[in-house]
């Protein structure tokens, strides 16, 4: 009986060719984003899962208080001094580890290079089970040990048995390397980490990192740097509610008072969770919508096969009506159909399973992703989609179609009825509801995405060549030299050191106060390091007063001193009471936080609210001031020809005035992509959700209009003989699945306004409003589909009429 | 056999409220073979539909072998159905997709039988019907005697007592029409009771039995030696 409905299963399929294809093609896709989907989400959340103690182990980060005001409401780092802490006061937690990432010029044999590296506790080494080819876990207990990864030896020596082997940070700081471990697979966090560029590459002690620069191995309460990641690894019986519970107690005790504005609690998350605790930092929840998105893109897939089965089985009501004759029950019948719809599922699970076996290459290259379609894993979950899709969209045609009485089967009752056509109407209405959602989605993501990148053309980021890592001893020294080297080239317009040049997410600020004391009046005021030539490299124009000069007294900030001259932007203004800029100039503003140094800021000029960290950041006062001593980047301004030859002239000059540091060097463009490319990789892949389910319901739809029409031939023949033309046929056609299309788009585009703005409220400068694109985005779905039903509409309509009677 | 005691059966849409069969009654005894002869519209076709039990009458009663089945649901019709009655149709009625040892097979599949004794069984109907050598053959490939001779076949294979015959002759012409007529004698020669709807006074000759129906009513019963 099963092969006999198998059988008639895939005759019907040889029969109807384009119905079978459209059918089978339609399920493959919807399939292949499934299931692709899937293997995503699996991957992503069982990072590091392949660590002995995984299941015990934590990462803690904090929640950032609200005063903090930098758009991310949680950190996957802590500040340093809470390790220790643990450690002291909580003996349940095993182990406690901590890293801190900084990036130094390596050398090693005979080559340099900048080298991110992890600064770690000696017990990060019993948290995590490496796989080492030389040496032992005890690698990070020697102060002076280092621990690097296979690939790490290979591209420095060549080789791995390199134990014992010297290497320098920064031209003056020995180690030995003490242990060689096999590289990590990319599905960790310690490679996996969007916003964090180091990899698994290379570890020191922590203790070292006191030697090489201002840090105590205690920790310090006064630093929070994305990267500064804590480890506990808990007894056995202690779980993630008991340490958030200790943590929560920790922070009332041992949190300084002023440490309140920065983090209001610690955040304990699952080590398996850290490689995904990104999006939800960033408040966008990117795993659950990926889930969301591709199951709905199932969906529509599923609703296109019920709905073109369920059309093509009215026409098989004869050989039901012939079955139930010979004593067929519903049950058997249903069974038969249902076989049938599995049948297809089937075939195409089998196509979505190649065609996985293409893509999964081509997106782990695109996206160095490790995913894989492992079978013997794979299977329950590709044969359990198969059996409940095949279920789930065949059940509701084989239902309609088995459920007439023999002799209404027979005499075929259905097909001239209109049976099951609001179910249709509901379907195609389904499937339009979810892509015209997506397509609206993606069009306010895509609009929102171009009103930041227009908006950061107000830095002329194309024409800035940003040399990084200068705050090293050596270089600073030669700073003046290399900035008159620099602007004696002939293409270079403007050299400007400073600590941070826009769109580095680079928070840095100071509690101000127009009195002196005045704790009450405080504001938040965000602090830009920067020499006087930032103002000409930038285009900022001066909106009164002068710029800060280079050789001025109180114009640069030096230890000795307690006031300084300094500029403000307008929001700063505004915010210390100051009513235009020409009032502001020699008005006094003071640091209220009595962490010694700086007091008392004199303002020289005003410059124009701009948005420095840029993207989806909100506008903020700032102060600009020199100080020569912070100085970690030179932005390079340079005319729009002859880049190439000008960046070759830059790095010339490089070399020839600091030859012993490798220049680092990249545009101000990159800087800006590196969060921009979230934003758009994102929007690249919704707008693939969206165009694939937008395909799907187009190909329902036709394959649907096309059985629609062929069901109405008679009639179209009818009203042709009595003078209808071909227009109004065609808009019969066309009409008739309009109503479905229009209603689908009163449900879809409500609930894309509240989805997007979840988007939106990221932002700090959004769109001014989301309805107009998304009534354009509604406009282009019904397009789409008029467009899909017409063409097969016309050409029915314009068949000769006596073709179309003769049909029945 | 058979017996119908005041049968009506009554269609009614909205508005209107159409009698097809007004008090039927007559009986059927095993080993007839009855022609139903009528004009268009009269009820032949309802009558037979509710003699093999595929449609319920509105009232009156109707014993099948012993048993009412008037107030029968689809379902319990069904497992009657298939042990007790054979379907012949104008139109055939043949499944497109499946090949003529199918289609014949199609009446066994769902008699809980071992495919072996259905392959036996479907082999031996095509014997009687001269249709062995077509049996690879698709519908579409076969003349419509042939078709015929395929639904014929697919009627006996289940050995029910009783084959229902709706205008079996229908879209036939008159040479293939006769072949079928013989087929159905010789089948009522063996013993299994045969009722046919025919608009052909010729075939209706082929029968021992003509009953006439006028507007839902038995006009004429007539009995013919045999």
């Amino acid at each position: 009986m099963f092969w006999n409905n198998v059988k008639v299963a895939l005759r019907n399929l040889q029969k109807n060719k384009f119905f079978a294809t459209i059918n089978i093609a339609g399920l493959a896709i919807g399939l292949t984003v499934f299931v692709f989907g899937n293997l995503l989400v699996r991957y992503e959340t069982t990072h590091d899962a392949f660590f002995e103690k995984a299941a015990r182990t934590y990462t803690i980060g904090s929640i950032a208080a609200p005063a903090l005001n930098v758009g991310i409401d949680k950190f996957n780092s802590v500040h340093s001094a809470l390790g220790p802490l643990i450690k002291t006061e909580l003996p349940d937690v095993e182990y406690v580890a901590r890293t801190l990432i900084w990036e130094y010029l390596v050398t090693m044999g005979a080559d340099s290079y900048y080298q991110g590296i992890r600064f770690a506790d000696p017990e990060l080494l019993r948290i995590f089970d490496l796989d080492y080819l030389h040496g032992d876990e005890t690698a990070l207990d020697d102060p002076s040990g280092v621990l690097i990864t296979e690939s790490i030896a290979v591209k420095y020596f060549g080789r791995t048995d390199v134990l014992g082997e010297a290497i320098t940070l920064d031209n003056e700081y020995d180690y030995r390397i003490t242990a060689v471990v096999r590289d990590l697979p990319l599905n960790s966090h310690f490679n996996s980490l969007v916003i964090i560029e180091t990899d698994f590459e290379m570890f020191i002690p922590l203790k070292a990192l006191a030697r090489m620069r201002d840090f105590d191995e205690a920790g310090e309460w006064d630093n929070l740097s994305l990267g500064n990641m804590t480890y506990v690894t808990l007894k056995e019986g202690f779980d993630l509610t008991w340490l958030q519970a200790q943590l929560d107690g920790m922070y009332g005790r041992y949190v300084p008072e002023n440490i309140h504005e920065v983090i209001s609690a610690f955040w304990a998350v699952p080590l398996v969770d850290a490689n995904t605790s990104i999006w939800v930092s960033l408040g966008m929840p990117v795993i659950a919508v990926v889930k969301i998105l591709s199951f709905l893109v199932l969906i529509v897939a599923c609703v296109n096969y019920t709905n073109l089965a369920t059309a093509q089985s009215l026409g098989r009501s004869r050989e039901v009506g012939m079955r139930k004759t010979m004593g067929a029950e519903q049950g058997q019948l249903i069974t038969q159909f249902l076989v049938e719809s599995l049948v297809i599922a089937a075939i195409a699970m089998v196509i979505a399973v190649a065609a996985l076996e293409v893509l999964i290459p081509i997106f782990n290259n695109l996206a160095s992703k490790a995913l894989t379609l492992d079978y013997l894993g794979s299977l329950p979950l590709l044969v359990l989609t198969v059996i409940l899709v095949g279920i789930c969209a065949g059940l509701y045609p084989a239902w309609l179609i088995t459920r007439a009485s023999p002799i209404d089967a027979l005499r075929d009752v259905a097909r001239k009825g209109k049976k099951g056509s609001t179910v249709r109407s509901v379907m195609i209405g389904a499937q339009f509801a979810i892509s015209a959602f997506m397509l609206a989605i993606v069009s306010v993501v895509y609009m929102q995405n171009e009103k930041v990148k227009n908006a950061s053309y107000e830095f002329p980021r194309s024409e800035v060549y940003v040399l990084q890592r200068l705050d090293v001893d050596e270089i600073r020294g030669r700073l003046d030299t290399l900035r008159h080297e620099l602007e004696a080239l002939p293409d270079v317009k403007g050299v400007a050191y400073s600590w941070q040049v826009p769109y580095q997410q680079t928070n840095s600020t100071l509690n101000a106060s127009r009195v002196q004391g005045d704790v009450a009046g405080k504001f938040s005021i965000q602090i830009l390091r920067m020499a006087p030539e930032f103002l000409d490299v930038y285009d900022i124009p001066l909106l009164a007063g002068r710029n800060i000069g280079r050789d001025m007294a109180n114009d640069s900030r030096s230890e000795d001193r307690s006031v300084i001259n300094v500029l403000v932007n307008e929001m700063a203004l505004e915010r210390l009471g100051i009513s235009s800029p020409a009032e502001a100039i020699n008005q006094r503003f003071f640091d209220v936080d009595d962490d010694g140094g700086l007091e008392e800021f004199v303002i020289v000029g005003v410059v124009p609210t701009q948005n420095i960290t840029g993207l989806f950041n909100s506008l903020k006062p700032w102060v600009y001031y020199q100080d020569n001593r912070n100085i970690q980047v030179a932005s390079v301004r340079i005319t729009s020809d002859n880049m190439m030859r000008t960046i070759g002239q830059v790095e010339e000059t490089w070399k020839r005035v600091i030859p012993e540091y490798p220049i680092q060097g990249r545009f101000l463009d990159d800087v800006f992509n590196d969060v921009y490319n979230i934003l758009k990789l994102m929007n690249g892949a919704l707008a693939g959700f969206a165009f694939i389910a937008l395909a799907l319901a187009l190909i329902g739809l036709f394959g649907l209009a096309a059985f629609m029409a062929a069901q109405r031939t008679k009639e179209i023949g009818i009203r042709k003989v009595l003078g209808a033309d071909s227009l109004q046929i065609a808009r019969l056609l066309v009409w008739q699945f309009s109503k479905p299309v229009l209603l689908a788009l009163c449900i879809a585009l409500p609930a894309a306004f509240l989805a997007s703005s979840n988007y939106l409220n990221f932002f700090a400068d959004r769109i001014d409003t989301a309805i107009p694109i998304l009534l354009v985005s509604g406009v282009v779905a019904v397009i789409l589909a008029w467009v899909t039903v017409a063409g097969h509409a016309i050409r029915i309509a314009r068949s000769n009429p006596v073709l179309a009677l003769r049909y029945e | 056999m058979l017996k119908l005691h005041d049968l009506y059966k009554v269609y009614r849409t909205d508005e209107v409220e159409t009698v097809a069969l007004n008090g039927v009654n007559f009986e059927i005894h095993a080993g007839d073979f009855v022609a139903i002869m009528g004009p268009s519209g009269c009820g032949k076709s309802t009558l037979l539909n509710i003699i093999g039990l595929l449609d319920s009458p509105s009232s009156g009663d109707y014993f099948f072998f012993d048993e009412n089945v008037a107030s029968y649901s689809e379902s319990q019709r069904s497992v009657i159905r298939k042990k007790n009655v054979g379907f012949i149709f104008q139109s055939f009625n043949l499944i497109d997709e499946l090949n003529v040892a199918e289609n014949i097979e199609l009446a066994l599949l769902y008699h809980d039988m071992p495919a072996s004794e259905r392959r036996r069984r479907v082999a031996d109907a095509m014997d009687r019907m001269g249709i062995a050598h077509r049996a690879r053959h698709m519908p579409g490939q076969l003349s419509g005697g042939q078709q015929q001779r395929v639904a014929v076949a697919r009627a006996v294979v289940g050995n029910q007592p009783l084959i229902l015959a709706d205008e079996p002759t229908g879209n036939l012409d008159s040479v293939h029409g006769q072949e079928v007529m013989e087929m159905l004698r010789s089948l009522n020669a063996d013993g299994t009771t045969i009722v046919m709807v025919t608009h052909s006074p010729a075939h209706a000759d082929y029968a021992h039995r003509t009953v006439n129906l006028f507007d839902g009513h038995v006009v004429t019963d007539s009995k013919r030696a045999a």
